[in-house]
């Protein structure tokens, strides 16, 4: 990788902004991620391990982490927790009622993970652009959103593949991260 | 592991050793029969811009077989020279990408360093750590960084210069070297 010199050295103190990606297999969480970042996204296989993004967004050093959903490599997500500063939520809104439960119990789960206490979450209701999907808002009642006390969250209905609000929620999530941080200072 | 003959050991290079390296190395510093643990399957360039894919190599898709690799071979196998078309140096923003396959055992904690030279100055540093690494599991980065305006002066140093713009890559597992790859790069 990086073959192109590049005279100017990275800023000493970049601020650094991690983000995870997660949610069950199918979401959409690897088509976001390529939509956000002007790839193509007509050849998409299932995510067998992480995919990554590092990228500057708003003068912020993002790293962005979509791990895969399968079901069989879901208690692998653990092992990514460490340092994440937002938490980023992908669900298909018109998937089937026991999965969107499944959905609810993973969500919930990870919530209770002490090292993603601090993290911003946003939750993304892809699909938008499908007949078939639920609102955001009847997703926010089914995940049970309106329990969560413990983080920051934001629910926003987009499409990965009409593009529709995918900016719009990574810079609520990046604001949000950042005012934290801010805070802290 | 025992702590005998400390210096001598080539497993003993460290992230912190090879963060300090001011120019390429003379040698490779670790065997290439330490890498049991990652394959390179797909490297490419992107030009942000247009978003379009200039440079792309691929691995042959034959099934990776752990247990018999061949680590073998001369360090003609991790040196690599790449030739660029001089337009390369007129991109305001790329993306790198790697994509590797890992192995059954997966990995705990790995890190990359790779150390970019032009005429043996340091231009630029990339340390980045993929922490855990899933069994049997294939994983892509994607590094999107902007590159700094050129002037014509030094775009035609660098064409001129061929082989003197250099990389060192570092691949640590568990903060121990296991690859080390060299790169050299020409504009025409
Ligand atoms: N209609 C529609 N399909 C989508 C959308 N986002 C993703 N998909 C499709 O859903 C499937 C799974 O997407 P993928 O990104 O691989 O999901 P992941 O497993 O969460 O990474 C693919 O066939 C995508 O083309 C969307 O917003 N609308
Ligand atoms: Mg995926």
């Amino acid at each position: 990788m990086g073959l192109l010199t590049v005279l100017k050295k990275l800023k000493q103190k970049e601020k650094e902004i991690r983000i995870l990606m997660l949610g069950l297999d199918n979401a959409g969480k690897t088509t976001i991620l390529k939509r956000i970042n002007g790839e193509d996204i007509s050849t998409i296989s299932p995510t067998l391990g992480f995919n990554i993004k590092t990228l500057v967004h708003n003068g912020y050093k993002l790293n962005i982490w979509d791990v895969g959903g399968q079901k069989s490599i879901r208690s692998y997500w653990r092992n990514y927790f460490e340092q994440t500063d937002g938490l980023v939520w992908v669900v298909d809104s018109a998937d089937r009622p026991d999965r969107l439960e499944d959905c609810r119990r993973e969500l919930h789960s990870l919530l209770l993970e002490e090292r993603l206490a601090g993290a911003s979450l946003l939750i993304f209701a892809n699909k938008q652009d499908l007949s078939g999907a639920l609102s955001y808002e009847q997703i926010e009642e089914l995940l049970d959103l309106r329990s969560i006390q413990t983080h920051h969250w934001h629910i926003i209905g987009c499409s990965a593949v009409t593009g529709a609000n995918l900016l719009a929620g990574m810079d609520w999530i990046v604001s949000d991260i950042a005012s934290r941080i801010y805070m802290l200072e | 592991m025992a702590n005998k003959s400390k210096s001598t050991r080539p497993q003993n290079v460290t992230p912190e050793m090879v963060l300090k390296y001011t120019k390429p190395t003379d040698k490779f510093l670790c065997p290439l029969s330490l890498n049991k643990y990652i394959e390179f399957l797909e490297f490419r360039i992107r030009d942000m811009e247009s978003s379009k894919v200039v440079f792309e190599v691929k691995r042959p898709s034959v099934e990776i077989n752990w247990k018999e690799r061949d680590l073998s071979g001369g360090d003609e196998l991790r040196t690599i020279a790449y030739t660029f078309p001089v337009d390369f140096l007129s991109y305001k923003t790329v993306g790198t990408t790697l994509v590797f396959a890992v192995c059954p055992e997966g990995i705990q904690n790995f890190r990359m360093i790779e150390r970019h030279y032009f005429k043996g100055k340091l231009l630029k540093s990339f340390d980045f750590t993929f922490g855990y690494c899933i069994p049997n599991s294939v994983n892509t980065w994607e590094a999107v960084y902007s590159l700094p305006e050129l002037t014509e002066k030094q775009v035609q140093e660098m064409v001129d210069n061929p082989g003197s713009t250099l990389s060192d890559s570092f691949y640590f597992v568990d903060d121990r070297l296991i690859m080390h790859n060299k790169a050299s790069y020409s504009y025409s």
